[in-house]
């Protein structure tokens, strides 16, 4: 059965710069558990899932965003 | 002399002192990047919000955001007094980058314009072929 192509959402909509103060958008990105999702899975394109990845750890360091969830601990 | 750059810190001070408490917390924070021959150009107050995770015993963090200029080795006066204050728990200093900023532009252009208006009407199409095509096979 042919999966059906995901695209970059970034891209789709033109971004440039990934925030890491726009919590709400980035916990989109990470699983339950506080796990950042592979692209593979998103359809992220590498330049935006680099920029992700930077943004989701400065939220993370800033307590925005769970390194480990509090259901798991 | 360094160009000074345009750099973005964000900090969560102790939300269990009264909100005159964090404005003094502030305002050493500024008073730090002035002496420092640096200008502070924004001040935003996210105010009380729960933390993700507890950091020193606590879950609850008032979060400043402040936007300045100054040269580089304000930086390192600026984070010394961030880690001898004991009510600022975090703190993240960023150099805003030309890409922030074109998106900062980029939503504030988004949020001060009108909503899209109605999309140019369709103009009409010259025919792409004025004579009828000729069938290949003759």
């Amino acid at each position: 059965m042919p999966r059906k192509k995901r695209t970059c959402r970034f891209c789709d909509a033109k971004e440039v710069y990934i925030d890491y103060k726009d919590d709400k958008r980035l916990s989109r990105f990470v699983t339950e558990q506080g796990k950042i999702i592979p692209k593979r899975i998103t359809g992220t394109c590498a330049k935006h899932q680099r920029q992700l990845v930077k943004a989701i750890k400065r939220a993370r360091h800033l307590a925005m965003l769970p390194f480990v969830s509090d259901s798991i601990r | 002399m360094e160009k000074p750059r345009l750099y973005e810190t964000t900090f969560i001070v102790n939300a269990s002192l009264d909100d005159t408490q964090v404005d003094a917390v502030i305002g050493r924070v500024q008073d730090v990047i002035v002496k420092n021959g640096g200008s502070a150009s924004a001040l935003n107050k996210w105010g009380r919000k729960r933390l993700a995770y507890s950091i020193n015993k606590k879950t609850n963090g008032f979060y400043v955001n402040i936007e300045f200029t100054g040269p580089p080795p304000l930086l390192a006066a600026l984070e010394r007094s961030f880690q001898l204050d004991e009510m600022i728990l975090r703190f993240l200093t960023i150099q805003l980058d030309q890409k922030a900023l074109a998106a900062r532009a980029k939503a504030a252009a988004a949020a001060a314009a009108p909503p899209p208006a109605d999309p140019a009407p369709v103009q009409p199409r010259e025919p792409l072929f004025k004579e009828p095509v000729p069938d290949r096979k003759s």
